[in-house]
């Protein structure tokens, strides 16, 4: 029971630490980013890039040499959030929303085909593995690495919340969420606020791209497309543009699952999972945290 | 009015049309038999299982080279025409229907099961026989069609084999794992069929993952709440690897039988360390563990710059049996290769010398190999 | 400058310029028929069987996008699931066909009642659901529907089901007659739709997605509206389903993942939304490309996606967008109220 509980909790904050950039793009500028988990993918193959030159280091430091890696990864693919956003979705403001969904579905097969072309379809293998010293908490058994995991997880979250609730650029995010055009005629560069949305989410992706790859050790070409499709479902559970409820959305889902494969098998498990969202949402029709909007598609 | 214009456009484009020759009322072009014999390939570059097709490409292009390197085929050479067919039906329908058009003479086609059954009517109601090198899930036999012929060993045969073994081995509770895809399970479930039916080594549990997933703890917490002492997958290297890593994080303290998907030097690497170590497999037979088969992992080696990998022997089978069929038949004619396939005999496989049944399957050639230093070596025939 | 305004459509009066021959030959009412003499006529400039299955994946591939047009298009209910109906129809077809030996055109009836009950079904709770929540309700839908067939039995797991027979009991009746059977359905269906769309329930459908509230305001029971949008969606899918089935001869549950309701979504848009000459280009043009860069290789999808951004941001409002047909007078009447609040 409680090992169900860990294993939940556990996976749930890969999918929460993705799920908040899902929530934060959508949140300002209303885009299901389809190309989310694909920076997720990015992240992993770029750090294993860096392990690679890193060499000697990887060797002898290997916890610091990851850590080392998962902080620059977290600019390369900052940065390429940023690139992505420039390219595929700035030139479409203003257009029906669906359009930017085509241009997302556009720059997932260009990521993913692309990553791909240069690392090849073969599944790669993290240089660094976090084996594990074995903890008994309440009957779970808990490594000190997916402790240390969760905890940077969590730290990374927190620094994301109060920086959207507290700093003057987290006000200008929520200003343009609200109301772009009132945002603009009060003077915030509403651009490069979006972009530096796009930085962030895309930053914590490639954390946990890097992450994933230090613990579970492979990576390949269409990792992201299957924890795109499960954060952005947790972005929705927790209330989509919400971001203490997207790291509850992304927790609750872990759960579920967790749950669902004890109950019913694996087979089974996304029935159980998309079963439960469902009846969820038709209760309370916001997600967990989400305010009531009136809108149009 | 308007009528009339449509009648006159469509008059215009017949008019063009028909000058091209390849239309409906063309008259079909003539039949080249000068140029090289095209030998087709559908099998998955892109998709869920990208990751396959290059090893089989590979591996089939070291046969048509090392043919034409002899000269070829009735004096002609071999051309691979390679389509990708993302294990997806309707993807390996066209890729199908285009190596047709192409002018294929042999497929040697095939390697996931659902994708591959919608392809077998094209190639056989085309005429063109069609070796399916990998795919073996029973539903492909079951067709009965004439052109398609099966080279790697079937669900059952693989399951009988894992089932001999665990019994050997004393196994007393066995828990199945699969990932949901129709080979795999097929084995799985033929394997708990078994496990169920007779006495010593008992079922645990018959429990399915999804592929391409990188936490399977849910799975392993589930599977080792029922205390098995043998963990069988059916699946492939990749969650195959991920999952005996998992397994030993959890404290599992049992063994492990993997199925011929999870044959590949990354399982091990993907399990990290020692974790793989003495881990058997059902398979058969590989240049990794065939004598005098070193000079193959060489040239392969040498030419594509990478070690072989899963299923590249079986390609390279195909290709080489397909050839030995029209060399056989005397001509590039459907029918007689059929033929020359079906009286083939004496003809060697890595798998064994090659005598199709009458349902155009093979027969047997299973063996158990396990992991020392991170490589599969041959533990025993079986 | 709005970020987030959804135009839609845009309802531009046509100002100033007097038709020029190009719209003329764009919005006259043969157009339609022009496109199904060039289908009609496309076989006899290429037939090998690869072009014949290129082609006839193609028309069904229309048929499915028009489906969606009534449930994205005119409704503006974003689906992501789509594929589930196509799954219902085709795998209700395929079990009878195969394991009661019901002819498949016998087994029509029986789809169509599955799908209108799977509309309803999967429509009635989700319904109230507002857009991106629907989105993601009808995704699990998808979903759903997508592992159960592989985990059932008598939808044959995960290798699914095959042997279907043709339309018309033989199987070997030929690639260009099953292509030109296709291609006369998909017609009628396509036809079907546009007329949907101009009718009584169709205004009423792009009523809601242009302002659900005042639709409600103005006495149309929007519940009751949008769920006959979606069952009318899901028989077209169930329908594309039959042929589906009956032109690859086999169905898996591959078939029917998320990335193929994701391919129909964007054929709806990157065609136009709502605009059935646009939806029906779309469609061909999603299924045709990725055929087409087959030689890439490699390289293919990476292509593909790449072609999709830049078509996009060359065409934001789709291929060939919607516009409202309106009389120069109600035109000039609208001009002032073009910038309502949104």
């Amino acid at each position: 029971m409680s090992q169900l509980v860990w294993n939940g909790l556990f996976v749930g904050s890969f999918y929460a630490l993705v799920a908040l950039g899902y929530s934060m793009v959508y949140g300002v500028i209303k885009l299901l980013n389809f190309a989310h988990g694909d920076l997720y993918m990015l992240g992993a193959f770029s750090g294993f890039a860096m392990l690679g030159a890193l060499g000697g280091l990887v060797r002898s430091q290997s916890l610091l040499a990851l850590l080392l890696v998962l902080v620059a990864t977290m600019l390369v693919t900052g940065l390429a959030g940023m690139a992505l956003e420039r390219v595929a979705y700035r030139p479409l403001r203003g257009a029906p929303r669906l359009s930017l969904l085509i241009t997302a579905v556009g720059a997932s097969f260009a990521l993913e085909y692309g990553t791909r072309a240069a690392a090849g379809a073969d599944p790669r293998v993290y240089q660094v593995r976090l084996g594990g010293t074995t903890l008994h908490v309440l009957g779970a058994r808990v490594t000190v690495q997916q402790l240390v995991l969760v905890a940077i997880a969590v730290a990374l979250m927190v620094a994301l919340h109060r920086l959207v609730t507290s700093s003057r650029q987290g006000r200008a995010m929520r200003a343009i969420a609200l109301d772009p055009v009132a945002a603009r005629l009060m003077g915030i560069d509403v651009d490069a606020v979006i972009a530096r949305t796009f930085f962030l989410g895309s930053a914590l992706a490639g954390a946990a791209g890097v992450m994933a790859g230090g613990y579970y050790g492979k990576i390949d070409f269409l990792m992201g497309f299957i924890i795109g499709l499960k954060a952005f479902t947790a972005a929705v559970i927790g209330g989509i543009g919400n971001i203490p409820g997207t790291m509850l959305g992304g927790l609750l889902l872990g759960l579920l699952e967790s749950f669902g494969t004890d109950l019913l098998g694996g087979e089974w498990r996304d029935v159980f999972a998309f079963g439960c969202l469902i009846l969820f949402l038709t209760v309370r029709p916001t997600g967990l945290l989400g305010e009531r909007v009136t809108e149009r598609v | 009015m308007r009528t009339r214009r449509v009648i006159l456009t469509f008059a215009l484009v017949t008019t063009v049309s028909t000058a091209c020759g390849q239309g409906l009322l063309g008259g079909g072009s003539k039949e080249e038999e000068k140029g090289p014999i095209l030998v087709g390939m559908d099998i998955p570059l892109s998709g869920d299982s990208a990751e396959i097709g290059p090893y089989m490409r590979n591996g089939a292009q070291l046969a048509v080279d090392e043919i034409n390197g002899k000269g070829g085929v009735l004096g002609r050479k071999l051309q691979l025409r390679v389509e990708d067919d993302a294990c997806d039906p309707r993807t390996a329908v066209a890729a199908a229907n285009k190596l047709v058009s192409a002018g294929v003479k042999v497929s040697v086609s095939g390697y996931c099961s659902g994708a591959t059954l919608p392809t077998l009517p094209i190639f056989d109601r085309a005429r063109i026989p069609m070796i399916i090198p990998v795919a073996n899930s029973a539903e492909l036999p079951a067709q009965k069609l004439r052109h398609v012929f099966l080279i790697n060993g079937t669900g059952d045969q693989q399951a009988a084999a894992a089932f001999r073994w665990l019994a050997k081995e004393g196994a007393k509770k066995v828990a199945v794992m699969h990932d949901n895809t129709s080979y795999s399970k097929d084995i799985a479930v033929r394997t708990a069929t078994e496990l169920d039916r007779s006495g010593a080594p008992d079922k645990s549990v018959l429990e399915a993952v999804t592929p391409k997933e990188s936490d399977y703890s849910a799975a392993v917490t589930s599977v080792l709440k029922g205390n098995p002492d043998y963990i069988y997958w059916t699946g492939y290297y990749a969650e195959g690897g991920l999952l005996i890593r998992q397994f030993k994080q959890a404290g599992y303290k049992g063994r492990f039988l993997v199925g011929d998907g999870s044959v590949a030097t990354k399982l091990a690497e993907i399990a990290g360390g020692k974790n793989a170590e003495g881990v058997y497999a059902t398979m058969t037979p590989t240049p990794e563990t065939l004598q005098g088969a070193e000079s193959w992992k060489a040239a392969y080696k040498q030419k594509f710059n990478a070690d072989p990998g899963p299923y590249s022997t079986q390609a390279y089978d195909g290709v080489r049996l397909a050839a030995e069929a029209v060399r056989k038949a005397g001509s590039t004619d459907g029918g007689k290769i059929v033929t020359a396939l079906e009286t083939m005999e004496g003809f060697t496989l890595f798998s064994g010398p090659l005598k199709f049944t009458p349902q155009h399957t093979i027969t047997g050639g299973f063996e158990i190999q396990v992991v020392k230093d991170g490589r599969f070596v041959l533990k025993e025939k079986i | 400058m709005r970020l987030t305004k959804d135009t839609g459509p845009p309802v531009k009066p046509v100002r100033g310029r007097g038709d020029s021959a190009l719209t003329r030959l764009l919005e006259s009412r043969w157009l339609g028929w022009l496109g199904l003499a060039l289908a009609l006529a496309a076989p006899l400039v290429i037939a090998t069987p690869y072009a014949l299955n290129v082609m006839t994946s193609a028309a069904i591939f229309v048929m499915l996008a028009v489906g969606l047009n009534i449930v994205v298009g005119y409704c503006g209910l974003l689906d992501l699931g789509y594929a589930a109906f196509f799954a219902v129809g085709a795998y209700t077809s395929g079990v009878l066909a195969t394991r009661l030996d019901v002819p498949l055109l016998a087994t029509l009836p029986a789809v169509l009642a599955v799908t209108v009950v799977a509309g309803v079904v999967i429509g009635a709770p989700t319904l109230r659901l507002r857009s991106d929540y629907l989105a993601i309700v009808t995704l699990g839908f998808g979903e759903i529907i997508r592992i159960v067939a592989t985990n059932l039995t008598v939808t044959g797991g995960p290798s699914g089901i095959y042997g279907i027979p043709g339309l018309f009991g033989d199987a070997t009746s030929g690639a260009a007659v099953f292509y030109y059977v296709t291609v006369l359905i998909v017609a009628v269906a396509v036809l079907l739709a546009a007329r949907l769309g101009r009718s009584r329930i169709g205004r009423a459908w792009r009523f809601i997605r242009e302002d659900e509230d005042a639709a409600e305001a103005m006495g149309v029971h929007t519940y009751r509206t949008k769920l006959a949008a979606y069952v009318a969606g899901a028989v077209w899918g169930g329908m594309a389903g039959v042929l589906f089935g009956a032109h690859l001869s086999a169905i898996s549950p591959a078939s029917f993942t998320f990335l193929q309701s994701a391919l129909v979504v964007m054929a709806v848009v990157l065609g136009g939304m709502g605009s059935t000459p646009g939806v029906v280009i779309g469609a061909v043009v999603i299924s045709v490309v990725p055929e087409l860069l087959r030689d890439l290789a490699d390289y293919r999808f990476f292509a593909f996606g790449v072609l999709l951004i830049v078509v996009m941001i060359l065409r934001p409002q789709g291929l060939w967008p919607h516009r409202s047909r309106e009389t120069p007078h109600t035109a000039a009447r609208s001009k002032g109220t073009d910038h309502a609040p949104g």
